[in-house]
């Protein structure tokens, strides 16, 4: 019998290369790069600003630097985990062979949170856009009760709805986003905020700077507590560690390269916007980049261009989001961690369809009927706890498994992790209270599940495939021993 | 029960006459040669188009000579000249007259040696045919006795691909060549799981779970096969893995005297070949020639 402590710890042995795909490393620092600033901007900056600068007043610039040296952090940590371990796939995949069952589980569900409740929030976010140029273009809007979710007046977000249902049929029929769209919606979106910074710079004011801080230093963590939102995606980088050239090197530049780019856009526009519209006005409004370019121009076309290309940038962004939270289904319904439904494959489309109506659903149904600071606080939440447990993770496996041959190690280490680990922690403690009780009450739920489904399902319990204490734990890693129950 | 080809009366080419031979050897049918030309449009008394007749007349008449002159004293065929408003309509008009086991088509002049590339005529009797259309690849060439070795099923995974399996054991039988039952699937860019941070071989297990699934139900087919009488030989069920289609479709392997058999799509529910997006790139990346069939065709 296999006690609780044991299940939790127990590791997922990593499987000898087959032989059928050699990861080569083929990706230089450059294209690196491109995939950190590719999969960061214009997840939130489109919208973020509305909510995080009511909570800090101009010194939202600051709440952006906090928030993209804590992602920096993270991201780096992340990148040391991912090299230890030859296995390809997200945080929750590194954390099941490096930190064990338990702590999977618990990254997993952190992840649904910076998967599920991110691509919500960004779809009600491209429903503002939408809504905002169907306005400047036709002279009408949706009406509220169309558009909103309930909490704001509204009966459901449909807008955003119908773009989840899209990104389903067309993750259905197999569609991925190919790397030419990509680089196309990255230059976009860059070319878009870039025209909002030239555009909105002529209507600078910098009265609007008086009150700089007007809720202390306070004010700015929790605002960067929301902005950590626009930060999701820095860790792409990470998982691209395997394929990377000369990762020791690449990597680290890389993550910094994009966090540097990135945040410079990002408080570009936050300088931009402040200078240009009363920090005041930034409470409630929506597509608010879009607004703001229309007050400094007084007529609606820049708003109209930025409200384009903020649709068309989107879009992209709500596929790739629910296709990775559909494939990291995948991985757990393999590993017998959740239902087995999330891990069947339909013959003709070869794609997981079920899994993808599942998660869609789910996505929709929270885009439709919740407000959008309260999915970008989740999304933050999540995220934030997900790199917590990968720097605590970084530390113990450091302990644990000094030897290990690691792709990459962190630069400074302890300092690294620890400061990591302070930036998560110091922001999380500055979001709203609901919102950290409803992410515990989130993790607990899942624990149970995990207690009486996962814990017998898992591929690792004895009689199930990987299970059996005759399978060659495969170097690596060293697996906890089943027998003596020993536990290091 | 026959084969009909339909040739090409602007150009003279041997490689759709080899299929047509193999094919007609291998069903042990008559084989009939169909050369379709313009009608006169509008139909009139005065008889203006004439000349412009003879000339078309003239140029079908060259073609089949030249099948004929192929086909020598080798292989018993019908010439047919007919006349139609269109190649495709009179193709259609002689598929439904003839009631041939299969209509034979050729390559279109500009594709690359050894593949199939589907002129307009092939491309819409690929959507219109009432019965299975067998394609050429530029320059095929097979003996005039040859026969066909193994058919390669396409399977999809739908319960009209698992018809499709059944009806090309049949025939394979009739033929006396093996069967075997090939899928086939891309491997996506890595790029897409990194930038979604599921990582960058996130579509692996997914296909793995494909190659499984496929598996098994290819081998409970091929119990079906079995219980056949006449039963052909049948291979393993293979699966072709590639960057491309072209990759994939190389990936299982070809010889001589092969044939692709491929069902038309699931989503129509006629009586006709209506090929799906899946089908049509493994017909154009088909180093065989590839046949065809339409889902409800009481073939072989």
């Amino acid at each position: 019998m296999t006690s609780i402590a044991q299940q939790l710890l127990r590791r997922k042995p990593i499987p000898r290369e087959s032989g059928d795909s050699p990861l080569r490393r083929t990706i230089g620092l450059f294209p690196l790069m491109a995939i950190g600033i590719s999969a960061t901007i214009g997840t939130g900056i489109f919208f973020i600003m509305s909510q995080a600068v009511p909570l800090a007043g101009p010194a939202v610039v600051w709440s952006f630097v906090i928030a993209g040296i804590v992602a920096g952090l993270t991201a780096l940590c992340y990148a040391e985990l991912a090299g230890a371990v030859p296995v390809s796939g997200s945080t929750y995949s590194y954390a099941f062979a490096t930190l064990g069952e338990g702590t999977a589980m618990v990254v997993g569900a952190c992840l649904l949170l910076e998967y599920a409740v991110s691509a919500a929030a960004v779809a009600v976010g491209w429903s503002q856009y939408v809504n905002e140029l169907i306005g400047n273009l036709f002279g009408w809007h949706l009406p509220a009760a169309l558009s909103n979710a309930p909490e704001e007046g509204g009966v459901v977000n449909l807008p955003a709805v119908i773009l989840v249902a899209l990104c389903a049929v067309l993750l259905i029929r197999g569609t991925r986003e190919s790397v030419l769209t990509n680089a196309i919606m990255v230059c976009i979106k860059i070319a878009v905020l870039l025209f909002f910074i030239a555009v909105g710079v002529t209507g600078w004011n910098s009265d609007h700077f008086a009150d700089f801080a007007p809720y202390g230093i306070g004010g700015i963590a929790a605002g960067a507590g929301v902005i950590f939102f626009s930060f999701v995606g820095l860790d792409a980088v990470s998982t691209a560690g395997e394929e990377a050239k000369n990762p020791r090197r690449n990597l680290p530049l890389a993550i910094i390269g994009a966090l540097l780019v990135v945040i410079t856009l990002y408080i570009g526009v936050a300088v931009v916007g402040i200078g240009a519209q009363d920090p005041k006005k930034f409470e409630n409004q929506e597509a608010g980049l879009s607004e703001i370019l229309t007050h400094v121009i007084g007529s609606s076309w820049p708003g109209t261009v930025l409200a384009a290309g903020a649709v068309i940038s989107i879009f992209s962004v709500t596929l790739v989001t629910i296709y990775g939270q559909t494939r990291i289904l995948f991985a757990m319904a393999r590993d017998g961690m959740v239902p087995k439904v999330f891990a069947k494959v339909n013959e003709r489309t070869r794609t997981p369809i079920q899994n993808t109506i599942i998660v869609s659903t789910v996505v929709a149904v929270l885009a439709g009927v919740i407000p959008i600071n309260f999915l970008a606080e989740m999304t933050s939440i999540g995220t934030l706890a997900a790199f917590l447990v990968v720097s605590v993770g970084l530390i113990i496996l450091r302990v644990r498994e000094p030897e290990l041959e690691r792709g990459f190690r962190v630069p400074l280490y302890p300092i690294t992790p620890i400061l990591s680990i302070l930036g998560c922690i110091w922001i999380i403690t500055q979001l709203r209270p609901i919102t950290i009780a409803v992410f515990a009450i989130w993790v607990a739920v899942f624990l149970v599940f995990y207690f009486f489904y996962g814990r017998r399902r898992s591929i690792l319990e004895p009689g199930n495939e990987l299970g059996d204490p005759d399978v060659p734990f495969t170097a690596v890693v060293r697996q906890p021993s089943t027998h003596d129950g020993v536990e290091r | 029960m026959s084969v009909l080809v339909g040739v090409d009366t602007g150009r003279r080419s041997e490689s759709v006459l080899a299929l047509a031979a193999q094919l007609a050897n291998s069903l042990q049918t008559d084989l009939v040669v169909a050369a379709v030309v313009a009608s006169a449009w509008p139909p009139s008394r005065a008889s203006v188009d004439h000349e412009w007749r003879e000339h078309h007349h003239a140029a079908a008449n060259l073609v089949l000579d030249h099948a004929a002159s192929v086909f020598g004293g080798q292989v018993k065929a019908r010439y047919l000249l007919h006349e139609a408003s269109s190649a495709r309509r009179g193709l259609l008009e002689l598929a439904e007259q003839e009631a041939p086991d299969a209509l034979v088509l050729g390559s279109s002049g500009q594709g690359e040696t050894g593949r199939i590339a589907l002129g307009a005529v092939s491309e819409a009797l690929l959507h219109a045919s009432p019965v299975p259309v067998a394609i050429a690849p530029v320059g095929y060439r097979a003996g005039l006795d040859s026969r066909i070795v193994r058919l390669t099923a396409g399977y999809g995974g739908t319960e009209a691909a698992e018809d499709l399996v059944l009806g090309a054991a049949t025939v394979a039988a009739r033929a006396g060549g093996s069967l075997r039952i090939a899928s086939f699937a891309v491997r996506p860019e890595a790029e897409t799981g990194i930038l979604s941070g599921a990582g960058g071989r996130a579509e692996d297990p997914v296909l793995i779970e494909w190659v499984e699934q496929i598996r098994r139900h290819a081998s409970a087919i091929i119990d079906e096969v079995e219980e056949l009488d006449p039963r052909p030989r049948v291979d393993d069920a293979v699966i072709g893995v590639g960057g491309s289609w072209a990759a994939a479709i190389d990936d299982i392997g070809w010889g001589e005297g092969e044939l692709l058999v491929v069902g038309s799509s699931s989503l129509n529910p006629i009586a006709r070949v209506f090929l799906g997006s899946h089908g049509v790139k493994i017909v154009r990346n088909s180093p065989v020639p590839a046949l065809v069939v339409p889902r409800a065709a009481a073939w072989g």
